[in-house]
């Protein structure tokens, strides 16, 4: 079980001036500037959960991910990860934990993939025994085989993310923080790492906690988000809940026949609710007309009775907002003014 | 006990990985260490052309200067063949977050820090080193007794470890200020004042080199006891004083130059903030 | 040439740029580069003071400190290390770049070396000078260096700035035809510093070896310029340095396109 408890992390700097003269003046000032990347999160997460930890760029995803792993120490708050203080107690928490960073590798860079397999077993102090088990289980999931004598260097960025996942997972660790585990890979690959993922977890109940950008890792893995926004938490809670409240808009896509009446069409007056509640725009070249609007304000049939009265439809679409649009709003807007 | 044995066996694949990957360059690692040797003798070459116009430097023969300097390179040599990857931390890895993976590890910090580079290139050091004194001790200016030669064994690891705390210490700055190689570099560089007898410099540079970055204590301060020559705590000692000093500023300086980096560990901030 | 200037001075002002953008970091690299220059002074001083002699390879210990210094400061100006460059270029393939562009790579690489070089007169090596000539005067008892001298310094170490890049492109070419070059680089810069006079006085070496050095290209990078400022030559001799590094210049320039011509042959070839 993980419990963040009333997180904070600030980071310090010396005030920074423009130009030359700029420079001179920082070298005599004192003035420091306070940033607040993390501001008072809580949360637990039990074992075996998928969690989803997202935000936008710069939200303090990945400020807090280092402070559950031990690298960096809370300003105030603590983490407890499995009744360990990972800052108090690095060394130790460090052997229950796999971390996988999709910017950069933590694998030896000149020396081939077995080599850099053979000393982790070394430093996690993984046993013979446990050491051929685990790497059938990985070959088989992961099909490391393929690239296992190859330098690191020259592996791909996908297989790369492949052996880093693997050394990840050498010691079989109880939770395993991934940031950004798929970016920059192709869907082929991305499929077979969420599929990894998803079977680790299921094998060996090993608790995730995944930072993303793609919204394709939530919807595969997540069964619980956790969102975060300029360093606060915003939400916690499943996916399903979040589509719900939040994905209220519906959109309908018709194809009509004649455009010149469309130009005449006031819908939103006709249904009478406000512009934002009802958005309409038209394609002219392929004759289509979206109408997107608040799914609880009006109803489908509504829409499509205004337009029918003016012209002939040839097809009709119906669309729920996905997940990305939900997610887009939030970091746009906050989640306040998401659902109006 | 365990841990040290885990350590150890750890250390060992560690350099055993790093020499197969050295042996795949072979060309490489020669010409690097040729550029070292050959930078190292060209120091020599210049004490040669200096003696053919003057008998005595201040005292000191050619023989010993040489003596000195080759002395000099010795423990240079070991904490640059061991610990070279404490300029990283000084340059880059602080500064751009790779310091990360040491602290996602279950080992201690330092070790991994030292563990993953050997610095081959220091070979041509050692070399020259080695050639300079086994040559001063076939012409006979050294003294060779039991007592000087455990002691030089002494000397050496003693500076060796006074190299690894100055370079620690000034590298630890990286963790409050981002990259700390500057000031690193600045340090590292005075040691070469210690290449040559301390009595030709101005007084302040004396104490400083003497004192507050002691690379006296590495190189010309026991060399001149290995030659025989007393006197540095004034007439009559035989400077046998200086190995112990040396010792206890080793001891005092690693340290200090620990608990500072500890300190910089509990406040390493990672990178992208 | 003026369409030339146009083309290659910005090389020469990005160069600038980037190293005034290091700031304080590289206030401190000032300091260490004259450290050498220190223990120098203070090694040379003892040695003066170990024996009765006035001169030692033809210089009194005042004319010594005056040309410990101005190595500095000639090296500072001259010895820009393209060599350095030109394997970074090779190693992240950026070469290749360069002759899609209807640039002459050489001309680009010595503009940089320029921006460099003027750079490094400014910060800090303008201010050495000054402190060096206070110095003499003050404290050493010696006069100005007359204009005279300066003017035949400056015209001098503009060749030798030319000598040493020339020079420096074709070790740099090197870069080409091995994956070795960190080990070659540094034999270069040790060999340089002693064949240059920069780490002691061509005149210390015995007789013989000064000839061999006459028909070599190093003794015009250095130490020519730091004697013509010390006013060490003859009429005749110095009619004799300027000639013979204009002549270097010339030889090695043609040197580097033929070595340029063949380089760029083998990549057309066998591809960058």
């Amino acid at each position: 079980m993980i419990e963040v408890r009333h997180v904070s992390k600030e980071f310090v700097s010396p005030k920074k001036y423009p130009g030359l003269k700029g420079a001179i003046k920082g070298l005599f000032s004192t003035e420091k500037v306070v940033k607040k990347a993390v501001e008072d999160i809580s949360f637990t997460i039990q074992d075996g959960e998928i969690v989803g930890y997202i935000g936008s760029n710069g939200a303090g995803k990945s400020t807090t991910i280092k402070m559950m792993t031990g690298i960096m120490r809370p300003t105030s708050g603590e983490c407890i990860v499995n009744g360990i203080n990972p800052s108090a107690q690095r060394k130790k928490n460090a052997q229950e934990i796999g971390v996988v960073f999709g910017q950069r590798t933590q694998l030896w860079w000149d020396l081939p993939l077995s080599e850099s397999f053979t000393i982790l077993k070394e430093i996690y102090n993984v046993s013979d025994k446990d050491y051929t088990e685990r790497m059938k289980f990985l070959n088989q999931v992961l099909q490391l085989d393929d690239f296992f004598d190859r330098p690191v260097r020259t592996l791909s960025l996908g297989q790369r993310m492949r052996a880093d996942l693997g050394a990840a997972l050498l010691h079989n660790p109880r939770v395993l923080y991934l940031d950004e585990p798929t970016i920059g890979l192709d869907l082929v690959v991305k499929d077979n790492i969420r599929a990894a993922i998803k079977e680790i977890n299921e094998k060996y109940q090993t608790t995730v906690i995944l930072t993303t950008h793609d919204i394709g890792d939530i919807e595969e893995l997540c069964s619980r988000i956790i969102i975060i926004d300029e360093g606060k938490k915003i939400y916690d809670g499943s996916l399903e809940e979040l589509k719900d409240t939040y994905g209220t808009r519906r959109t309908v896509s018709m194809e009509i026949k004649s455009p010149k009446e469309i130009v005449e069409l006031d819908l939103p007056g006709k249904l009478g609710v406000t512009e934002q509640t009802c958005k309409v725009a038209f394609d002219e070249e392929r004759k289509v007309l979206s109408v997107s609007f608040d799914k609880h304000k009006v109803q489908v049939p509504q829409v499509l009775g205004a337009v029918m009265e003016l012209t002939e439809v040839s097809d009709i679409q119906i669309q729920e907002t996905q997940l990305a649009e939900i997610v887009k709003e939030i970091y746009n807007h906050g989640l306040n003014q998401a659902d109006s | 006990m365990k841990t040290i044995k885990r350590y150890m066996r750890l250390y060992k694949v560690l350099i055993v990985q790093f020499f197969k990957v050295i042996m795949q360059s072979k060309v490489d690692f020669l010409m690097g260490l040729f550029g070292f040797f050959f930078t190292q003798i060209t120091g020599i070459l210049f004490l040669y052309l200096v003696f053919e116009q003057i008998p005595l430097l201040q005292g000191w023969s050619l023989e010993q200067l040489i003596f000195i300097y080759g002395f000099a390179q010795i423990p240079r040599s070991i904490d640059h063949l061991f610990t070279d990857n404490i300029w990283l931390v000084a340059w880059r890895l602080v500064i751009n977050g790779d310091f990360d993976r040491y602290m996602l590890r279950p080992m201690n910090v330092f070790f991994q820090v030292i563990a993953e580079k050997l610095q081959p290139d220091a070979l041509g050091e050692l070399l020259v080193g080695s050639i300079l004194v086994i040559h001063s001790c076939r012409k006979g200016i050294v003294v060779t007794d039991a007592l000087h030669i455990g002691l030089f064994f002494v000397s050496i690891m003693a500076g060796a470890l006074i190299y690894t705390s100055i370079k620690l210490f000034f590298a630890s700055f990286a963790f409050w200020i981002k990259t700390s190689g500057p000031f690193l570099q600045v340090a590292y560089e005075l040691a070469d004042f210690a290449k040559y007898p301390t009595e030709m410099y101005a007084k302040g540079i004396q104490f400083l080199i003497t004192w507050v970055i002691p690379f006296a204590f590495v190189a010309y301060l026991p060399a001149s006891y290995f030659l025989g020559r007393g006197g540095f705590f004034g007439a009559g000692s035989s400077n046998v004083e200086v190995i112990g000093i040396e010792c206890l500023i080793a001891g005092l300086f690693w340290c200090i130059a620990y608990s500072v980096f500890r300190k910089g560990i509990s406040i390493y901030e990672s990178a992208g903030n | 040439m003026r369409r030339k200037l146009r083309i290659y001075l910005p090389f020469a002002l990005n160069e600038m740029k980037r190293q005034m953008s290091y700031k304080g970091a590289f206030y401190l690299f000032i300091l260490i580069s004259t450290f050498s220059s220190f223990v120098s002074y203070f090694l040379w001083m003892a040695i003066y003071g170990s024996t009765d002699r006035v001169m030692l390879g033809g210089l009194t210990k005042e004319e010594m400190v005056v040309y410990i210094f101005m190595v500095y400061v000639t090296g500072s100006i001259v010895s820009i290390s393209i060599s350095d460059w030109v394997s970074d270029d090779v190693v992240k393939g950026t070469v290749a770049m360069n002759l899609i562009k209807p640039l002459d790579y050489r001309l680009s690489l010595i503009s940089r070396a320029l921006g460099c070089s003027v750079y490094n007169f400014f910060v800090p090596s303008v201010f050495i000078w000054i402190g060096l000539e206070i110095y003499k005067v003050n404290v050493l008892g010696m006069p100005v260096t007359g204009v005279w001298n300066v003017v035949l310094y400056i015209i001098s170490c503009i060749m030798s700035f030319l000598i040493f890049v020339l020079f420096d492109f074709c070790v740099g070419m090197i870069a080409f035809f091995t994956n070795y070059i960190f080990g070659l680089l540094m034999v270069k810069e040790a060999l340089l510093k002693f064949l240059t006079g920069a780490l002691i006085p061509l005149s210390f070496f015995p007789e013989g070896v000064r000839r061999v050095f006459d028909f070599l290209p190093f003794s015009s990078m250095v130490y020519t310029p730091v004697m013509l400022y010390l006013g060490k030559y003859s009429m005749a001799e110095l009619e004799f340095v300027l000639a013979r590094q204009a002549i270097w210049v010339v030889l090695l320039y043609l040197l580097g396109s033929l070595i340029w011509k063949r380089v760029t042959t083998r990549l057309v070839v066998l591809g960058g």
